[in-house]
């Protein structure tokens, strides 16, 4: 059974979080296992996908006043501050990494069974495809790819609460992703997408860590992987690598590089 | 026409008769990444080594880099296939072509895998 070493991170900022996450893809190469860290944001951010132009996230007028950050990983810019985050990365040679939708369906599927198993339904989208111009929406929590967790909502695509995106580099997939636990702060309308929280109050009791066990539960179940909590921080084991990798995410030239 | 060898991660490459060598993507490749949306080359001139990152290719949830096979310098990219994506999967061993390398080790190609040996590798990719 493939052991997951497992981080419940401090929130951190933009540029640490998305260092801290490299650092991670790094690792699991060197140790030659997946490594999955959940975490928080110290202050509301919009991180952008590797490609999305940022004149498009600097015209959106709902999320004006929050910092930009860019993640290596692709998909739509996500406001973060009220979301639960995780990165896990995986060496290629992992079965995680071979087909991308492969990782996605592992963390996306285990979650649509935790909150089943509390009387939420969710379930997979199928993915709208490219003639929707999903491409031109600037939001992730406005897409629907497939394998978007999403739960009932007014349109038949329904309402998206998890969406995940990825790097996959030569050694590591590095996957990204975003559990909507509450609306944002501090956005226009156009930005202030429901979370599970207010979608289900019930879910506002669930102790946060409690949600991350029952995850991590369920991806044994399903996947066989065995998850152990490592002892202390991602980043305080590792802060000479991230404070190295940090400057590339605080440079002006990778967050304007489109 | 000489038959294209392959590296480990997925690219593949010919050596054509002017001494230039073709790069591209594999159809195994471009099929797991699935509805591409951007791609970035490199730019004409630019010194690359084996292995090295020259661009990446966006699908729409996942961002891959696709690495030179071999050193050299970069002296031609298809500049039409960003705008034309559909090619890489219609026809990634003809004309979605990526870039033309002139080689400086051509020693390098024989570390590369031929289609028996890339088949091979397919094969025992875990799903």
């Amino acid at each position: 059974m493939t052991e997951l070493l497992v981080w419940l991170d401090e929130p951190a900022e933009g540029h640490a979080n998305m260092a801290a996450d490299e650092v991670l893809a790094g690792e699991a190469v060197r140790q030659n296992r997946p490594l999955v860290r959940f975490y928080r944001w110290s202050q509301m951010t919009v991180s952008l996908g590797a490609f999305q132009p940022i004149a498009t996230a600097e015209a959106e007028p709902a999320i004006a006043s929050l910092p930009l950050v860019r993640r290596p990983s692709g998909g739509g810019a996500i406001v973060h501050g009220s979301d639960l985050t995780y990165a896990v990365a995986v060496p290629r040679d992992h079965p995680w990494g071979d087909r991308p939708q492969v990782l996605y369906d592992a963390f996306h599927q285990s979650l649509v069974d935790v909150l089943g198993s509390r009387g939420i339904v969710a379930r997979l989208h199928p993915g709208r495809g490219l003639q929707e111009n999903d491409e031109g929406r600037l939001l992730c929590f406005d897409r629907r790819a497939r394998g978007d967790l999403v739960v009932s909502g007014p349109s038949p695509d329904g309402h998206k609460l998890l969406g995940s995106a990825q790097r996959r580099l030569k050694a590591a997939v590095l996957q990204h992703g975003s559990l909507l636990l509450e609306t944002p702060r501090g956005v226009g309308a156009a930005a202030a997408h429901a979370g599970l929280f207010e979608l289900f109050p019930e879910a506002r009791s669930w102790p946060e860590g409690a949600i991350v066990a029952a995850w991590l539960d369920r991806l044994t179940a399903t996947t066989g992987v065995e998850p152990r909590i490592a002892g202390g921080p991602f980043a305080a084991a590792h802060a000479d690598k991230i404070a190295a990798a940090a400057g590339r995410f605080e440079d002006a030239a990778w967050l304007r590089r489109r | 026409m000489a038959a294209p060898q392959f590296a480990k991660t997925h690219e593949w490459i010919r050596l054509e008769a002017d001494g230039l060598a073709t790069v591209g993507i594999s159809s195994y490749a471009v099929e797991a990444l699935t509805d591409l949306v951007f791609m970035q080359l490199p730019k004409v001139g630019r010194q690359v080594k084996a292995g090295e990152s020259i661009g990446e290719i966006e699908s729409v949830k996942a961002v891959s880099d696709f690495y030179a096979p071999v050193s050299g310098e970069v002296v031609e990219v298809n500049a039409s296939l960003p705008n034309q994506l559909e090619t890489l999967g219609n026809d990634p061993y003809g004309n979605g072509w990526l870039v033309r390398i002139r080689p400086t080790s051509p020693a390098e190609l024989d570390t590369l895998l031929d289609q028996a040996a890339y088949d091979s590798l397919i094969k025992s990719q875990p799903h």
